[in-house]
């Protein structure tokens, strides 16, 4: 579903070079896999990579077996839009709109009706529990709760992939343990893959892959529950 | 759609910062079309005086009547006027023709004279189109003074309505009794005996202290005139007609004369308009420079403020060039509202303004005030909403670019 091939992107970080090199891997459909290691060692990176917010210095995305990471910025676009769901550590939900809206504006992006857009903002929402808190805009939600609505944001389009940098890095332990299950849950129900990004042992202990990063470069794959 | 309600609720974001955009759009439309309206008011007063104070909507001159001084009365005049003056009175679109003797010469009280610039009217028909009665003073206020009159209409009359300060600098008033002398057409001297009937304030200075006015008999039998004129002033039934007219009855009237609508001849509405026109534009450039400025600041501190909301907007999908229209948007809006909100308080303001029936000072070169009328134009209030829509889009321009151009990764990165 998603292969890397010996993606290299470098940049000067406090006057030394960080960033990926020569990172492939591959990530089957319907996996939770986390790109674990310590600060620095390319997770966000490669995560931008695959979301197609930045495009790598040498090697190859391939997304459902097409290359990506050279498309025009509008058939990038596009991609993000409808085949990629992001979840940040921060949340990032827009604070004007409410629970539902948040959820509906990638779908009413996609020109979806409002009222489909609506009853698929308000499906997503209740899969994630949050079914009582519609109309709270993200000011009104705890962290938990706002990264939940996060979660169904990313996953109301129906993506192919979605990208999860540090999603329980702003929450503590009690509400990053079940947000986690909860993403486990999404990716057997509905068979979209995730990528986390995290160093949380909570969210490793809970991959079905785990590709260890030190320094740029992945040093390790371990497949703990692989059903693909 | 999603675009507009999602600028909608951005605009609402911060609302102390949108009221304050909002007051300058507001004050900028009530300025702009204000003064509009004190600009239509002042050129449609300037343009009646000159129509309704003897010019017409259309004159009929000799070719040259307007390219250097008479040598001696109706050098350059109309020879057959009053002929032509009857044929155009059948023209279904003319309502009336007002044929007029120009002159001028000495009026003498017996030990002063003084020069005059005489005029010739119909002292029938003038009254009913011209403002002549409205210039008419009091004359009764003068010092043993009776009473201002217009012209007998009587054909032996020999009636005369001075300028006021024309009067004061003879010591005349009505019921006086003063001669007038000046070169007939041939050049010889000619002198006739009048009786003042009333005194006029013509609105300038320097007209009141020259002008005189006296039936087209008195004129033509002064300046031996017989049928001839020096202008007719034409009246139209459709004034906003006249530029249309003008070919028309230019042909009508035939090559010996020639035709000028009134915007043409009257140069002091010419020169007050041009001068209105640079004030007020500067004034409204400004303004529109003020409003640019405001909602640019405006909208640059609100992309600011949401560097990471338009790095994850970017993220989900959106494309550049919707960031841009996401920023246009708000501009319309801000535009929209300041704009109808200004409308209402114009026009509510314009109401209470008007009501005050306030009096201006005389404007210079002239003699009396007037009352502050702000005239309602609805083309001036849709200038002003197009041209401050524009401004509020051109705002836009700049905090949307530099939306569209902020990098993904590091949009999300900002704190």
């Amino acid at each position: 579903m998603l292969e890397l091939k010996n993606i290299t992107r470098a940049y000067e970080l406090g006057g030394e070079k960080a960033g990926a090199f020569g990172v492939s891997l591959s990530v089957p459909a319907g996996c939770l896999a986390v790109l674990a290691g310590p600060s620095g060692s390319g997770k966000t990176t490669l995560l931008q990579l695959v979301g197609l917010l930045d495009e790598p210095d040498e090697g190859e995305v391939f997304l459902e077996g097409e290359a990506v990471s050279r498309l025009p910025e509008k058939a990038r676009c596009e991609l993000r839009l409808r085949r990629l769901g992001f979840v940040f550590q921060s949340f990032n939900l827009v604070p004007v709109l409410s629970a539902l809206e948040n959820v509906m504006l990638p779908l009413q992006l996609q020109g979806i009706r409002d009222e489909d857009a609506k009853l698929r903002a308000t499906e997503a929402l209740d899969r994630v529990g949050l079914s009582d808190r519609l109309e709270h805009r993200p000011g009104q939600l705890s962290g938990g709760q706002q990264q939940r609505v996060a979660i169904a944001r990313a996953l109301a389009p129906k993506p192919v992939l979605v990208l999860a940098d540090e999603p329980t890095a702003s929450l503590d332990h009690a509400h990053g343990g079940p947000l986690m299950d909860l993403m486990v849950q999404q990716c057997r129900d509905s068979g979209v893959s995730f990528l986390v990004a995290s160093h949380d042992p909570s969210v490793i202990s809970r991959a079905d892959l785990v590709f260890r990063l030190m320094d740029g470069k992945l040093v390790a794959t371990e497949s703990t529950k692989v059903t693909a | 759609m999603i675009l507009a309600r999602l600028a909608l609720r951005n605009v609402m974001r911060n609302r102390r910062r949108t009221i304050l955009t909002l007051l300058v759009v507001i004050a900028g439309f009530m300025s702009l079309s204000l003064a509009g309206g004190f600009m239509a008011q002042t050129f449609d007063g300037l343009s009646q005086a000159a129509i309704r104070g003897g010019i017409g909507h259309i004159q009929l001159l000799h070719p040259q009547a307007l390219e250097g001084d008479e040598g001696q009365s109706l050098e350059f005049s109309i020879s057959d006027g009053e002929a032509l003056a009857s044929r155009l009175r059948e023209d279904s679109a003319i309502a009336e023709v007002l044929p007029r003797i120009q002159f001028m010469g000495l009026i003498s009280n017996g030990p002063k004279s003084v020069a005059f610039l005489g005029s010739g009217v119909d002292p029938v028909r003038e009254p009913q189109f011209m403002a002549v009665l409205d210039s008419l003073k009091d004359g009764s206020k003068a010092k043993g003074g009776a009473g201002s009159r217009w012209l007998s209409t009587s054909s032996g009359s020999r009636d005369v309505i001075l300028g006021v300060g024309l009067a004061k600098s003879l010591g005349a008033t009505v019921g006086s009794s003063l001669t007038l002398m000046s070169t007939n057409k041939d050049g010889g001297l000619n002198a006739l005996d009048v009786e003042v009937v009333g005194l006029q304030d013509m609105g300038l200075r320097e007209l009141n202290d020259r002008v005189l006015t006296v039936s087209l008999d008195t004129a033509a039998a002064l300046v031996d005139a017989g049928p001839t004129r020096s202008r007719l002033s034409i009246l139209l039934k459709q004034p906003e007609d006249t530029a249309r007219e003008l070919p028309r009855i230019q042909a009508l009237a035939g090559k010996a004369v020639q035709a000028f609508p009134w915007f043409e001849l009257a140069s002091f509405y010419k020169q007050v308009k041009l001068l209105y026109l640079a004030i007020f534009g500067f004034m409204g450039l400004v303004l529109f420079l003020v409003v640019l400025l405001a909602t640019a600041n405006t909208l640059l501190m609100s992309v600011m403020e949401r560097v990471r909301e338009f790095g994850t907007l970017r993220a989900m999908g959106l494309q550049a060039w919707q960031l841009t229209s996401l920023l246009q948007w708000e501009g319309a809006l801000l535009g929209l509202c300041g704009s109808g909100l200004g409308l209402i308080l114009t026009l509510v303001f314009r109401l209470a303004v008007n009501a005050l029936h306030l009096q201006m000072p005389s404007p210079p070169g002239t003699s009396h005030g007037y009352e502050l009328n702000i005239h309602f134009v609805p083309m001036v209030y849709l200038c002003v909403f197009i041209g401050l829509q524009l401004t509020l889009q051109f705002s836009a321009l700049f905090p949307g670019f530099k939306a569209a151009k902020l990098r993904i990764v590091e949009a999300l990165r900002h704190v």
